[in-house]
Parts: C-alpha cells; sequence; structure tokens
C-alpha cells in the first residue's frame, strides 16, 4: 500500500549526493568565465588609462579562479551536502510575482495584488480555500491601493488600461 | 557653523509636524515588519522604501532612519520572544534573552533591551554630533587611493565577518562587483553586461536586487522549511526591571555602548562585531559567568546596547565618506541616491539642514522607540503569532510593490523573481549573501578611485603602499585576513556566526 499520509517533510530530508561546494564553484566559474570573454570585447586600455574592459577582466578572472578553488575544496574536503529542495512552492511564488509584473499596469493595483495574493498563497501546504481568507486578500489589496497611490502618491494605475478600456 | 548652530537647525528640521509624523510612521512600520519572523533589517528596508519614494528628501530620509531602527529593535523583540534572530546581530539576543523569556522574565529582558538601546541611541547620536563634522573635514584630504584602500577594508571586514567559508565569501565579493558593473560606464560610455536590451543601461537597481535576494528569497527558503518552523512564543508578564535588574543592567549598558560606539565606526560589519564583543566582555567581567547562557540579563543589556550604538554610528562613514559599511548601509546609501542625494564629505556643506535633520530624528526615533515599543509589546507578540501562511503572500506582495515603484517598470518586477530565486540558490549551496549586497554598492566605487588613483600616479600601483593612510588600511585588511587563518581565531568565528536567516 501507498504511504498516503507521509508527512512531506519526512520526503524531503534526503540530501541529493552532489556538494554545495560543486554547484557553488560550477556557478562561480560559468559566471566568471562568461563575463570575462564579455570583458573581452570591452576597451582593455592601460594602467595609467584604465578602459571600461579593465577592472572587468580582473575581476571576473578572479572570480573563476575562486570558483576553481571551491571546486577543488569540495573535492578533498568533506564539506555539505546540497539539500533536496521542493520545487513546487519555488514556483509558485515565481509565477504569482510575475503575474503581478504582468498585469499591474493592465489591471490596476488592487487587482493584481489580489492576484499575486491568491497564488501565492497556494504555494504553502497549508493553503485551504477560505471565505475569510479570500474577503482578507481583497481587503488588502484594496488597502494596497489606498495608501500606495492615493496616500503616498506613487504613479501606479488604481485601474488599469483593460479596464480603461471599458470604460471603467 | 558649528555643532550647536547644526543641532538647532536639526531640531527645527526634524520637530515640523510633517517630519515628526514620518518619523513615528516609519518607527512604526519598521518594528511592525521587523518583529515579523526571518526578516532583518535588510530586508524590512527595501521592502519599505517605497513608502518614502513619494515623499520630499528630508521627510523621506527621517522616515528611513525610522524605519531602520524600528527593524532593528523589532528583531530582538523577535529574538527574545521566539528564538528567531532576523539578522546575524541579534543571534547573541536569542541566548539570553530566550532562556529569560522561557523562565517567564520576557517583558523583562524586552525592558533590558529597550533600555539599554535607547541609553546606547542617546549616546551614539551625540558621537555623531561630534565625530561626523571631525571625520567629514578630515575626508575633504582623502584622494582616490585612500578611498579604493578604505574600500578594500570595508569589503574583506564584511567577507571575514559572515557566516562560512571566507573563500565563499570572496566569491560572493567579486560577483557583486560584477553585478555592480551592468550598465553604461561612467568613464567612456560604453554599454557593458547589457545583453542588447535598453533596460539594464542604466544598471541593476540596488533596491531590486536586495529585495529579491533578502525578501523573496527568504520567502522561497522558507516555504522549503514550512512544516520545522515551530511557532512558540513566549508570554509576555512584567514589563518593569526589579531593583536587582537595574543594578546588574547598569554596567553591561555602559560598556555595551561603548564598544558600539567604537566598532560601528569600522567599515565593514562593525553591528555584528559590536554585539558578539560586547557577549564576551560581560561573561569575562562577570563574577557569575556560569549564568551567561541561563537567562542573564547582562547577557541581554550588553550587546543591545553595543548593537544599538553601532548601528548609530554606522551612519558616520556613510554620511561623511559616502562609504556604507554593512548591507543595511548600502541600502541606505542606495535609497538616497534615488531621492538625488550623493552622501560624501560635502553633504555638510551642501545640505546641512539634511544632514542635522537626520541625525536630530535619529534621537527622536529612539526616544519614541521607548515609548512605543514597550507599551505596545503584547501587539508585536500577536504579530509575530501570525501564522506563516498568511504572512508570506503578503511579504511577497510588498517585495513586487517595491520592486515596481521604483521606475514604474514590469522588467524590474522580473529582474526580483530572478534575484529572489538567486537568493534561494545562495541559501541552498550555503552562501552568505551579505557581502554581494555591499560589493554591489562598494564595487562601482572601487573600479572608479582605482582607476583615479592610477590615473593620478601614471599607472604605478605603488601608490597604495606610499601613501601613510592607504598603507595603514590595507595593512589592517591583511591581518584581518591573516587573523581568520590561525586556527584560534577560526573557532570563535565558526562559534560565533551560526548560520542565521
Amino acid at each position: 500500500m501507498l504511504p498516503f499520509h507521509e508527512p512531506a517533510n519526512q520526503r524531503r530530508q534526503g540530501s541529493v549526493n552532489i556538494r554545495q561546494d560543486t554547484i557553488l564553484g560550477s556557478f562561480f566559474i560559468i559566471i566568471g568565465v562568461t563575463a570575462f570573454l564579455m570583458a573581452l570585447q570591452y576597451p582593455f586600455g592601460t594602467t595609467s588609462r584604465m578602459g571600461p574592459g579593465y577592472f572587468p577582466v580582473l575581476i571576473s578572472v578572479l572570480l573563476s579562479f575562486t570558483g576553481l578553488a571551491i571546486l577543488v575544496r569540495g573535492r578533498i574536503r568533506e564539506t555539505a551536502l546540497l539539500e533536496a529542495g521542493r520545487l513546487k512552492p519555488l514556483a509558485i511564488v515565481l509565477v504569482a510575482v510575475v503575474i503581478f509584473g504582468f498585469f499591474i499596469d493592465k489591471l490596476g493595483m488592487p487587482l493584481s495584488i489580489f492576484a499575486l495574493l491568491l497564488v501565492a498563497a497556494t504555494a504553502s501546504v497549508k493553503f485551504a480555500l477560505s471565505w475569510k481568507a479570500t474577503v482578507g486578500a481583497a481587503a488588502f489589496s484594496a488597502l494596497c491601493g489606498l495608501i500606495f497611490v492615493r496616500l503616498l502618491g506613487l504613479p501606479i494605475p488604481m485601474i488599469g488600461t483593460w479596464l480603461q478600456a471599458f470604460g471603467l | 557653523m558649528n555643532v550647536f548652530d547644526g543641532i538647532l537647525l536639526g531640531f527645527s528640521t526634524a520637530t515640523t509636524l510633517v517630519n515628526f509624523a514620518y518619523c513615528f510612521v516609519g518607527v512604526l512600520l519598521g518594528t511592525a515588519v521587523g518583529v515579523l519572523p526571518g526578516l532583518g533589517p535588510v530586508a524590512t528596508i527595501s521592502m519599505l522604501l517605497p513608502f518614502t519614494f513619494g515623499l520630499p528628501i528630508d521627510s523621506g530620509l527621517i522616515m528611513l532612519a525610522g524605519i531602520f531602527y524600528g527593524s532593528q529593535y523589532g528583531g530582538s523583540t523577535t529574538a527574545i520572544l521566539m528564538n528567531l534572530p532576523g539578522e546575524a546581530s541579534s543571534v547573541v539576543t536569542t541566548l539570553d534573552g530566550h532562556q529569560m523569556a522561557k523562565q517567564g522574565k520576557a517583558g523583562r529582558a524586552l525592558a533590558a533591551a529597550a533600555i539599554g538601546s535607547f541609553f546606547a541611541g542617546c549616546v551614539g547620536t551625540l558621537f555623531i554630533v561630534i565625530a561626523a563634522p571631525l571625520l567629514a573635514s578630515f575626508a575633504l584630504t582623502f584622494g582616490p587611493t585612500e578611498y579604493f584602500s578604505l574600500i578594500v577594508l570595508g569589503l574583506v571586514t564584511s567577507m571575514v565577518l559572515t557566516s562560512g567559508s571566507l573563500l565563499t565569501a570572496f566569491g560572493m565579493v567579486l560577483f557583486g562587483m560584477l553585478l555592480g558593473m551592468v550598465g553604461t560606464d561612467v568613464n567612456s560610455g560604453a554599454a557593458r553586461y547589457t545583453f542588447g536590451t535598453p533596460h539594464l543601461y542604466d544598471g541593476l537597481d540596488f533596491v531590486v536586487i536586495a529585495t529579491g535576494i533578502f525578501g523573496l528569497g527568504d520567502v522561497l527558503a522558507n516555504l522549503e522549511n514550512e512544516h520545522t518552523r515551530n511557532a512558540t512564543i513566549a508570554k509576555v508578564s512584567s514589563l518593569f526591571p526589579t531593583r536587582e535588574d537595574w543594578k546588574r543592567m547598569f554596567g553591561p549598558i555602559l560598556r555595551g555602548t561603548g564598544i558600539g560606539v567604537i566598532l560601528g565606526v569600522l567599515p565593514g560589519a562593525g553591528v555584528l562585531l559590536a554585539s558578539f564583543s560586547a557577549y564576551a566582555l560581560e561573561k569575562k567581567v562577570s563574577r557569575h559567568p556560569e549564568q551567561f547562557g541561563q537567562g542573564a540579563i547582562e547577557g541581554v543589556a550588553g550587546p543591545e546596547s553595543a548593537n544599538n550604538a553601532a548601528a548609530q554610528t554606522c551612519f558616520i562613514p556613510m554620511l561623511t565618506l559616502g562609504l556604507p559599511g554593512t548591507a543595511t548601509m548600502a541600502l541606505m546609501i542606495g535609497a538616497m541616491i534615488v531621492q538625488g542625494v550623493q552622501p560624501g564629505p560635502e553633504i555638510l556643506q551642501q545640505q546641512p539642514a539634511l544632514f542635522w535633520g537626520l541625525v536630530v530624528s535619529m534621537w527622536i526615533g529612539n526616544v519614541m522607540l521607548l515609548f512605543l515599543n514597550l507599551p505596545l509589546v503584547g501587539v508585536w507578540a500577536r504579530l509575530i503569532s501570525v501564522p506563516y501562511h498568511f504572512l508570506f503572500p503578503i511579504i511577497c506582495a510588498f517585495t513586487a510593490i517595491g520592486a515596481y515603484s521604483i521606475n514604474n517598470s514590469m522588467f524590474d518586477v522580473y529582474l526580483m523573481a530572478f534575484f529572489g530565486l538567486l537568493g534561494y540558490f545562495f541559501r541552498k549551496v550555503g552562501a552568505e549573501p551579505a557581502p554581494l549586497i555591499l560589493a554591489l554598492i562598494l564595487g562601482p566605487m572601487a573600479e572608479e578611485f582605482l582607476r583615479r588613483a592610477l590615473l593620478l600616479s601614471h599607472g604605478d600601483a605603488s601608490v597604495f603602499f606610499t601613501s601613510p593612510l592607504s598603507l595603514g588600511t590595507l595593512i589592517i585588511a591583511a591581518l584581518l585576513v591573516a587573523s581568520i587563518l590561525l586556527p584560534q581565531f577560526r573557532k570563535v568565528r565558526e562559534e560565533g556566526l551560526q548560520e542565521v536567516d
């Protein structure tokens, strides 16, 4: 029988068999080398007259070597392992923020905040549909519009371009 | 302008009804967000920045300073009541503060923290009044060589004082510098690392990165451990320290203040160093060192005073040199630049009302904290107990509004989401992001000062060792790096700087 009620924290306690240092070292090397290759396109100048490429070359070379050193450290010493992550809440929250960014000028401040709250809330393991929480989210969205747009005067639309097209 | 004229001017700026009100709102908001578990001052300030965007410069900065103190203080409340430090410097407070709370003395621990912070805040502000004009006039003689070395020292200190390895922190500093290069190069006008999009010509906005990494990144990391978050909050009883408490607090508050005032001026993570040193000192001078860790009020009063004194005096290098010492100060500089103010030695002459108004409002903010927080502690405790699954969507909303309101650009919101992901990634691989944030502000300055220094010396790099001030600064930086490689200090550092979120 499948363990239906297996607590989620038992599932995620496993570690992936990859060292933190391996990931971080590779990350720094990739960034460093890319930045170095791009920096070569900019005029380097001389030490007394540094061009726009001088400092980037310096820093990106240092970063690449630091990444390499971290990679080596992960090989020769028993450093911490990477813990398995949960990708679902991660994706949901990021999508919620992107939705806000996409709709803010089209639907206006309160509605896009409301959308963000609703989507983000589903990321929690404790999420449950409740009219109380929904009303709370709606009230918070209205309050945000009131405070940021009306009171503080930030140039963010209350009612976005899409709704204006309907004559609202 | 002498100091007294300055203070008078400051009072007339800070006590206008409007500025007074903004200071109050700032302290209130800062505490309200700062008490939320897991949100340290950096995340709090970056999320609350949009509240100050629409304001005139002086009101905006005064409110911002209020937010800063409020968030600092709120962090201690959470540390004591919940054993959850919001930032590295309140780790020490959890040691004895939470023990006291467990013994039913939460109110007295909070009072010790508040009274200590208030006293330290007053002394710290007084120190700014005296030291800042001196340092500013001294700083006018600094050339690019001195500035470059000071930046190096600041970055090295921040690397030494973060949890995790030095090598990782060095990588984060370099990565932060690379991020700081994105945009148009001020000297040549060349576009660097813009990937051809005009959105990046003005560079990456500092606030977007800080909100993403510290605000959203924190939410992403916390959602992962949602099951293991236990929210047990100690009950707050009597807030009045006993006679015995006063007697035991007196010495630690004085010593802590002294340590904090001095260490706060140092570039790097002065606030953190101050609270750790104050704790170590109290333990050393105490006749009952065995009580430390078991709920000794000295262990709360000393570090909290040091913490707050340093939080005040770390404004000195930021305001007079334009060099931020901590990630929080880097954020304050970012906010000032958004407001069109460039901190530096000239700020005292060019904008005296702004400078003195800010200093006086710091003191007023401290008074408010004392009278606001102790009576309201029940409200804060209730705020802490709001379940996380209601809280985190609201935090997301604030980060999104913050990112959008800087330039009214949806690109910034997407960028913020991306940096949130990056912040999550850094937490996963055990890399502390504070040095990155500092390097993001200091990196472009370092490039500019290096360029000017080498231009003046015709490409001769030995200038950094022939200027006495620059040489001294670099020697201190080298000693710091050397000290961390020594086994004894290394052990202390590893014990002290455990990973905190």
